[in-house]
């Protein structure tokens, strides 16, 4: 269960000719089992697209993500499926929950995708509504959610098939700062607990530092930012 | 407000969940395929119910084959068997496995005076080629103006067992009395009248007796009558004899292709409303996909949501043709329209197949989806 990354050389190209925008240029970075690792930056930098490639939703332009010693770069569209049904829980930076579920059944559709029995995915689901503090509004639909609660759900939802790595964009955006500490730092208790990957994309730099590690993104290009 | 998963807390699968939550959207398509699958059923019914009229007499016939004279082509209207030749199929087949017929269309006057027509059938008594007697009695060689007329007849005509009822044809007309009442059906298009032979013999050629044709046809029972044949005369199996009806194949196709068309319409119709529903829902689909589920997960939703509504519309539809129907037979000239248990389940099956092979439509559109939308979804 214990989660390696290894990302060398990483970059990424929308378009081609004239319109063409290189999003990530040559990143690498690599993490040990247990790593929080945020990631900073203004926006257009090339956050998402890194979290994507990560979390095999895109495909890289080059370079290679080696997780737990297995290169997902090259996959076929489903293989990438598979990978990110077995490995990644990631919450979007739009939450994109399903409107027409409840709260719960936002979290049950996952444990459908995998094929999680029933009984054990209803009291998974429970328990982490419950650890995120919406267990109340389990039975509302999506669309009678107001933000933070939706991003909360979308959280619950990434950790619902006990994922590897755990790739968050924004998940505070729509939270308090003493909800959205709250919210990170159980994230971070999972990550840890369980020898996982959390990589957090984030504008706030005190949410930031609650990381072990800061990347900072600047028009594609990353650098490490020394904790104070 | 609170929502169920389902009954005893267990998860509803995802595309039920959402007929149930896009109840509107749903009852709408399932209401479309309701009236489609209305469509179809009535016209299967029209198809069995022509058929019964074009001749449910013949299929009645207690027996495997029928003889034709073997100029006839196969057409009862032409068909004329000599005395000579009805003796010798007789001795061929014996007694109880054969019986002559004769056949003549002629007009009669209902009790309002109106003139119909009806198909008179020559049979023996105690032969294969009797009917069966419902109401009344059977004729005996005694009754030689009597009639069993078929339960249709008596509704057309407005007489009744004991009546009196003038026959006509050419310049020749006889008054008969109804004797007894049979459920054969038509023959011929036309409510079957059954009359002695001999009587038949007068109505047709003017004198009874062996210097004219002795009957029309010969019904014949048993293995190996079917193909037989002999100097003068041929047997073909009956229901080679009932597609040789004049008019049958000609009215069957027209149904058989109204069906096609039913079936193509059903599930084009079906295809392009999921189809539609598919594209309206690619950022959901990009979501799921990007959370992990596979095209042909998503598609088993999508399928699953096309056989519930199919089978839901085709339900609706099949009380909804039983009562139309049972209406329409109430009116002075019914509709032939009929209706088998086999009738409503092969529509119905071939109904959802068609609805299924629909919902193919959207897996392409589903496949080509790429999760990558979800990075771009607002809510
Ligand atoms: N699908 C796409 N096609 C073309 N260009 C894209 C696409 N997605 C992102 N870009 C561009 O790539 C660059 C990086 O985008 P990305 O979404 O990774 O930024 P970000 O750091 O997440 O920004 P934000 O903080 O606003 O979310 C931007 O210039 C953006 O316009
Ligand atoms: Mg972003």
């Amino acid at each position: 269960m214990t989660v390696t990354l290894e990302v060398s050389g990483l970059s990424k190209t929308y378009g081609s000719g004239e319109q063409a925008v290189q999003a990530v240029r040559d990143a690498s970075f690599s993490t040990q089992p247990g790593a929080f690792v945020a990631v900073v930056g203004p926006s257009g930098s090339g956050k998402t697209t890194l979290l994507a490639m990560v979390g095999g939703l895109l495909t890289p332009t080059a370079g290679t993500i080696v997780v737990n010693g297995r290169d997902i770069a090259g996959l076929s569209r489903s293989q990438q499926a598979a990978y990110r049904r077995e490995s990644v829980g990631y919450v979007f930076q739009a939450n994109n929950l399903l409107p027409f579920l409840t709260a719960r059944e936002n979290l049950l559709v996952m444990a459908q995708i995998s094929g999680t029995a029933r009984k054990a995915a209803r009291a998974r689901a429970d328990r982490l509504l419950a650890e995120l503090g919406i267990e109340g509004r389990a039975g509302a639909l999506a669309t009678e959610l107001s933000g933070g609660e939706r991003q909360r759900v979308a959280i619950a939802r990434a950790l619902m098939n006990d994922p590897g790595l755990v790739l968050v964009d924004e998940p505070t955006a729509s939270l308090d700062s003493a909800r959205g500490r709250q919210v990170v730092e159980s994230l971070i208790r999972e990550v840890k607990q369980r020898g996982k990957l959390g990589l957090m994309v984030t504008h706030d730099m005190d949410m930031a530092k609650l990381a072990d590690r800061i990347l900072a993104m600047h028009d594609g290009l990353m650098t490490e930012v020394e904790k104070s | 407000m609170t929502r169920g998963t389902g009954a005893a807390g267990v998860t509803a699968v995802i595309g039920l969940l959402e007929i149930r939550r896009r109840k509107l959207q749903f009852i709408l398509i399932a209401l479309i395929v309701t009236l489609i699958s209305y469509l179809v059923l009535m016209i299967n019914g029209l198809g069995v119910g022509l058929n019964e009229q074009a001749g449910s007499a013949l299929k009645n016939f207690d027996a495997d084959a029928i003889a034709y004279s073997e100029r006839a082509g196969l057409s009862v209207i032409r068909s004329e068997l000599s005395a000579e030749l009805v003796a010798e199929i007789r001795q061929r087949f014996g007694d109880e496995s054969s019986a002559p017929l004769g056949y003549l269309a002629a007009n009669y006057q209902a009790a309002d005076g109106e003139i119909d027509s009806a198909a008179f059938l020559g049979f023996e008594p105690g032969s294969i080629g009797e009917p069966k007697v419902t109401k009344g009695r059977m004729l005996t060689a005694d009754d030689r103006d009597g009639l069993l007329v078929d339960r249709s007849f008596l509704r057309y005509s407005g007489l009744d067992v004991g009546d009196a009822v003038r026959v006509s044809i050419r310049l020749v007309e006889r008054d008969y009395v109804i004797i007894g009442e049979t459920n054969e059906g038509n023959f011929f298009f036309q409510p079957s009248v059954y009359l002695l032979r001999s009587s038949w013999q007068e109505l047709k050629y003017g004198k009874s007796g062996s210097d004219v044709p002795a009957a029309s046809i010969m019904l014949l029972k048993g293995k190996g009558t079917a193909g037989s044949r002999g100097s003068g005369w041929i047997a073909v199996d009956k229901s080679t004899a009932f597609a040789n009806i004049e008019g049958v194949s000609g009215q069957q196709s027209t149904v058989q292709a109204l069906r096609v068309f039913g079936y193509l319409i059903g599930g084009l119709v079906i295809g392009v409303f999921f189809y539609v529903l598919t594209l309206q829902k690619i950022g959901q689909i990009g979501v799921l996909k990007a959370v992990g589920a596979s095209s042909f997960f998503v598609f088993r939703q999508v399928l699953l949501q096309v056989l519930a509504i199919s089978i839901a519309g085709v339900a609706i539809a099949i009380p909804l043709a039983w009562l139309t129907n049972r209406a329409l037979q109430q009116v002075p000239n019914p509709v032939p329209i009929a209706f088998t248990t086999g009738t409503f389940l092969v529509t119905s099956a071939l109904l959802v197949l068609m609805a299924a092979i629909g919902a193919a439509f959207s897996g392409r559109q589903v496949a080509k989806v790429d999760p990558i939308i979800a990075l771009g979804q607002q809510q």
